[in-house]
């Protein structure tokens, strides 16, 4: 056994090896640590050996997880030592410690400089491999003109060279600016030439990077690569010392494919036949061999081989080669080639032609969800869940389910929710995605979240062909000896609101319902019991005539929570008994729930943006707590005309999405005695989340004041005291003002889907939506704020010709404190910014009162959120060369603001960010689906380079398959980035000579009072 | 690129630790740990791929071989071919071998510094330098020799 050649070291070394535990090593290292720094104190006494045996001690204790800080003056100061061992100690230490933003390194650029630019070859070395670990900007700044002599040096070894070649690279990457794309492009293609396969790999590495920053000055090179392939696939002129187990230098092959996807296309005809008849060789001459090593190299060019002929978009006839092959490979012995052929696979599902050939590997995907290897078994479970589509959904989520009882820990809450996703976009029937989603919570509770059941629940509740059968299935899971706990909740959850329509089944009374759910009670947690609790008191409602032994039974539940020790519980016992205590003149409040406004499926997004954005979830919190803020003043606005009727003033039922925590507050009763709820969140606004709405208390539903609900959208949207304490000044003045800035509630809407549009004195224009693929509903609610009827109202769509637009019937006369509901349908016919107006005009008293409003149905609600891979973009990045497809443009004039802000802007119009896919920080990536009639669903990418030295330009490139929409929302996003001057506000209403009968409603009781009036 | 070299034992110790990007020591030997933790866990005959999504975000990948006592990992990005790294591995084993004539684990441990230099020969930069067996043992001998030279004088 040879040793370090240093005894101290040594010692050292077999001293922290002998060490019993970690404390013994503390102690030694500290030791150690400390003699070196005494020893570094008095340099004088110290030998070049003994200073590199310290160093190397320093190095080791690194290694071991100890921070060393301290000796990194003395290791930059050795840099220019004038002997090799001092100098060398120099560099391997300071590359080791610091990095590229160390302020000594800094000190250290001179030193490098001049070993670089000097004769010594050696120090050439060690300068050029410091440099090209650890150099920062400043070191590319200073040392990329010497670098690249050294490279196209004709006097230099090949050993400086490449060295050279790849400390450009770094330089490079530090700082693209050092490499002159018109003076090098030459260069590198002459380097292309190289001889030697040392230099020509590194330089192959350089080009990589070069060209993945922008091909176009590269051109030239295309053909000489295609020529070193050529050379390398026949094995022409292949030093033996550059032959890796037979096969002539694997890592030049690949990096040389590797260079080729990062052109678009190989436009020339005769060097695209040579490049394709090379990849036919590749991929028709490599065979399973035993040896281990030659059988990794061999397909490291041919998995390298499949990727390029996806990227240059072959005949289909090559394509489906690919897959036959990739299908062999799926089914080897060798581990590392199922792996790579099932991601390969998972990849080649961007080629829709061959989609179909995939799917007839199905079965031996299946069967690698069973493979011993976990990191395969992940892969299938990718490749599954990548290909499937309506027509194998059912095979594919039933393999799923059956494999999730078997499947590792690690996996099943993605296997889940994959499956449970797969479930709600495939579903033949909805009856089977109940199954699919009772059956996973029955498998594997613990890994099934919650925004699952709470989807079934949503579905079950819109769909009442649904709701007998899913209540059914929650019985028969009953019967089941011991169940999850959520299989509890969602059981009890379905079995409140639907077991009635299974009354005159075998055991479906609701005594027996009842028993059977109770028998759980005393093994669920709290959370669980809540929910029992609402069930109960809907088992009550719906059992007619009555039952007094179950009624007994049940009050008995009650009177025993009513003094349980957390608080929701105790509120929901009383609440509930009391109310079931009043009979059947109550049916209408524990009536079922009202069906649950369309949104998307959390679960998908879940899914889409699993790196959650912590701005944005901030964001979500603020504005729940402002709801809840705005609970009490809601719940305290009451029509200033006592007398009048709630069930007289609202013409539309608002559904109830409540807060368990505001439960106390929104039941109120009014002085007529009818009850009513107000919401504490507007029927514009959605529930921050589903769990609001299924944790919250019994579904409540009532007429409800049209008023106070308008009132509280408009203070959603925006509206501040200041804008409500302006509008009876603006009364005065006798003129109809807009509250608020018109401009900017447009420009809310445009990245929201609910708020206000519009607001004066007397009414108040609310706008909800709901976008999916090319269409869109829009609801436009028209609220009267005051106590007297708006008459002649009239709502006019001036859509532009790429929209089409139907507005549903506009009452003509919007009664007092009412509100109204308009439903607009929206399709997209094709790419545009164009916007659409509406025109409406109401008359108060005599005075005719007419605005021209922007809609928001933008192009950006056209976009659905994906995100893609590093994997999907760039082939189709590249496959889109260059305009009309994709196209460039230095924007000027951008609003300064911090990457982050762009990011999000970026994501809040549904154009998600990639991380990670663009190798330079400044860098925005990001993608997104544009949804029209014409264009049907189109991926497009976006790309902005910025300079953190400039933040008011930027270039930014864009690409879709269709140059209509690659132009338009180039713009469009070029819009939204630059600082356009806010026009002054134009005349967009009718002066107005009328006074209000009547104040806004402001009138405040006390809220103590009315709780007061609760029962 | 390649964004790590480690060397650790059945144990989990690190024997050679070589990141190509900065990170701090705290945070190296957190990495160390976790990719350990998954190693060790791994059966026989299975592939050498393991998925690092929570460890380095997506895009990076991680291979690794035993060699007796010793895992070899490479971290690299989704510009390198998978089998390609483990080719390099391979190679890097195989130049161990030769410079300490049949390896063993004693040798690395004793020798980290050797293994460093073997190491810059072979990767600079995160990028591939040399691929050539031959080659790097050349570029290794000529740099032992100068230094035992000035070892001579230096004494």
């Amino acid at each position: 056994m040879a040793l370090s050649g240093m005894r101290g070291l040594s010692v050292f070394i077999s001293d922290i090896r002998n060490c019993q535990n970690k404390e013994q090593e503390r102690l030694r290292v500290d030791k150690e640590l400390g003699n070196v720094r005494t020893r570094f104190k008095n340099e004088k006494g110290l030998t070049p050996y003994e200073k590199k045996k310290y160093v190397w001690k320093m190095l080791y204790i690194y290694m071991l997880g100890y921070d060393v800080d301290f000796g990194h003056m003395e290791a930059v100061s050795l840099l220019s030592a004038p002997k090799y061992p001092e100098k060398q100690v120099g560099y391997i230490v300071t590359s080791c410690l610091l990095n590229e933003n160390h302020d000594f390194l800094r000190i250290a650029i001179n030193a490098v400089r001049n070993d670089i630019i000097g004769r010594n070859e050696t120090f050439q070395c060690l300068a050029l491999t410091l440099a090209g670990n650890i150099g920062g900007r400043e070191f590319a700044e200073s040392l990329a003109p010497d670098v690249q002599k050294l490279l196209i040096s004709s006097s230099c070894r090949p050993l400086v060279r490449k060295k050279a070649a790849l400390c450009l690279l770094r330089l490079y990457r530090k700082n693209p600016d050092v490499v002159n794309v018109d003076g090098w492009s030459d260069r590198m293609a002459q380097l292309l030439d190289e001889r030697d396969m040392g230099v020509l790999t590194s330089s192959m590495s350089l080009l990589v990077s070069l060209v993945s920053n922008n091909h176009e000055a590269y051109w030239s090179c295309v053909p000489k690569c295609v020529k070193i392939l050529e050379r390398l696939a026949r094995n022409q002129d292949v030093p033996q010392e550059y032959t890796y187990y037979g096969i002539p230098s694997p890592w030049l092959q690949v990096k040389t494919m590797r260079a080729l996807q990062y052109f678009p296309t190989v436009e020339d005809p005769n060097t695209r036949r040579s490049l394709f008849e090379v990849l036919q060789r590749i991929l028709m001459g490599t065979d399973v061999v035993k040896n281990v090593n030659k059988n990794n190299a061999s397909h490291a060019v041919l998995f390298e081989a499949l990727a390029l002929v996806m990227h240059l978009d072959a005949e289909k006839e090559m394509m489906s080669q690919c897959v036959a092959l990739l299908g062999k490979f799926i089914a080897v012995r060798e581990p590392n080639i199922r792996y790579l052929g099932l991601e390969n696979m998972t990849r080649m599902l961007m080629v829709a032609e061959v989609q179909d050939i995939i799917k007839r590997h199905q079965a031996q995907i299946i069967t690698s969800l069973k493979d011993p290897d976990i990191s395969i078994r992940r892969r299938a479970l990718d490749l599954l869940y990548g290909m499937c589509d309506v027509s194998n959904a059912k095979d594919i989520v039933e393999e799923l389910l059956q494999y999730l009882t078997t499947a590792d820990f690690a996996m099943r809450e993605e296997l889940s929710l994959k499956a449970a996703i797969l479930a709600e976009k495939f579903a033949p029937d909805l009856s089977w995605y109940v199954d699919v989603i009772l059956q996973l919570i029955d498998k594997a509770g613990d890994f099934v979240s919650d925004d699952i059941w709470f989807r079934v629940v949503h579905f079950v509740t819109n769909n009442e062909d649904l709701q007998p059968y899913a209540a059914l299935k929650a019985r028969e899971y009953l019967d089941k000896p011991a169940i999850h706990e959520t299989m509890v909740k969602v059981s009890a959850y379905l079995l409140g609101e639907y077991s009635h329509l299974l009354a005159r089944r075998p055991g479906c009374s609701p005594k027996e319902i009842f028993n059977i759910i109770h028998e759980k009670l005393p093994t669920v947690s709290i959370s669980t019991i809540a929910i029992l609790l609402s069930t109960y008191a809907k088992i009550l409602m719906h059992t007619q005539p009555p039952d007094r032994d179950l009624q007994s039974q049940i009050w008995a539940v009650f009177s025993k929570y009513e003094s349980c020790i957390d608080a929701e519980i105790q509120q929901r016992a009383v609440e509930y008994h009391a109310l079931s205590m009043k009979g059947a003149a109550l049916m209408d409040i524990l009536a079922e729930m009202p069906k649950f406004p369309e949104r998307q499926s959390p679960l998908i997004k879940k899914a889409e943006d699993s790196e959650a954005d912590t701005a944005e979830q901030s964001a979500i919190k603020l504005r729940a707590q402002q709801q809840n803020s705005n609970a009490l003043v809601v719940t305290d606005q009451r029509p200033t005309n006592g007398a009048q009727p709630a069930g007289q003033l609202g013409l539309v039922k608002v559904p109830i999405l409540s807060n368990a925590d505001q439960s106390a507050a929104e039941i109120v009763s009014h002085a007529n005695g009818a009850l009513t709820v107000v919401d504490p969140q507007p029927p514009s606004t959605p529930s921050p989340d589903l769990l609001g709405d299924l944790l919250g208390p019994l579904a409540i539903e009532g007429p409800t004041g049209a008023a106070p609900a308008s009132v509280a959208s408009g203070l959603e949207g925006g509206v501040d005291a200041d804008a409500l304490a302006i509008a009876p000044i603006e009364e005065q003045a006798n003129a109809v003002q807009p509250i608020g800035d018109i401009a900017e509630r447009f420009h809310a809407l445009c990245l929201k889907d609910s708020g206000v549009l519009y607001e004066d004195p007397y009414i108040q224009i609310g706008l909800k939506a709901e976008w999916g693929g090319h269409r869109g509903r829009v609801v436009l609610f028209l609220g009267n704020k005051i106590t007297s009827p708006l008459n002649s109202v009239q709502a006019l769509i001036l859509p532009p010709s790429h929209l089409k637009m139907e507005l549903s019937l506009v009452p003509e006369t919007i009664p007092p404190r009412a509100q109204v509901q308009c439903p607009l349908e929206v399709m997209n016919l094709q790419p545009s910014r164009d916007i659409a107006v509406l025109d409406f005009s109401y008359k108060f008293g005599t005075q005719l009162v007419n605005v021209k409003l922007r809609l928001p149905a933008v192009l950006n609600k056209f976009l659905q959120p994906i995100s893609v891979s590093a994997e999907e973009f760039f082939p189709q990045w590249r496959s889109l060369s260059g305009p009309p497809l994709k196209l460039q443009e230095v924007v000027r004039g951008v609003r300064p603001m911090p990457l982050a802000e762009m990011a999000n802007l970026f994501n809040s119009l549904n154009l998600i960010v990639c991380p990670g896919l663009d190798p330079n920080p400044n860098n925005l990536v990001a993608s997104t689906t544009f949804y029209s009639e014409s264009t049907r669903a189109m991926l497009c990418l976006i790309r902005t380079e910025t300079d953190p030295a400039d933040r008011t330009q930027l270039r930014m490139t864009v690409a879709s398959g269709d140059p209509t929409l690659t132009y338009e929302l180039k713009e469009f996003v070029k819009e939204q980035l630059v600082n356009i001057p806010v026009p002054s506000r134009p005349p967009l209403a009718m002066p107005s000579h009328i006074q209000p009968t009547s104040p806004p409603p402001s009138a405040i009781s006390d809220p103590g009072a009315l709780l007061a009036g609760l029962l | 690129m390649i964004r790590g070299v480690i060397i650790m034992n059945d144990q989990g110790q690190p024997r050679l630790v070589k990141f190509y990007e900065y990170q701090p020591v705290e945070k190296q030997h957190e990495l160390i740990r976790s990719i350990y933790r998954i190693l060790c866990s791994r059966a026989e005959n299975v592939s050498n791929f393991v998925k690092v999504d929570s460890l380095f975000g997506s895009d990076v990948r991680l291979v690794y071989k035993t060699f007796a006592t010793l895992y070899f990992v490479f971290i690299f990005d989704n510009s390198e071919n998978e089998l390609a790294m483990l080719d390099l591995m391979q190679v890097f084993v195989e130049i161990l071998d030769k410079c300490f004539s049949n390896v063993c684990e004693l040798d690395v441990v004793f020798n980290f510094n050797k293994v460093h230099t073997i190491l810059d020969e072979i990767i600079l930069g995160g990028q591939v330098l040399e691929t050539s067996t031959s080659e790097v043992v050349k570029a290794v001998e000529e740099i032992s020799k100068m230094e035992s030279k000035a070892n001579w004088q230096g004494r």
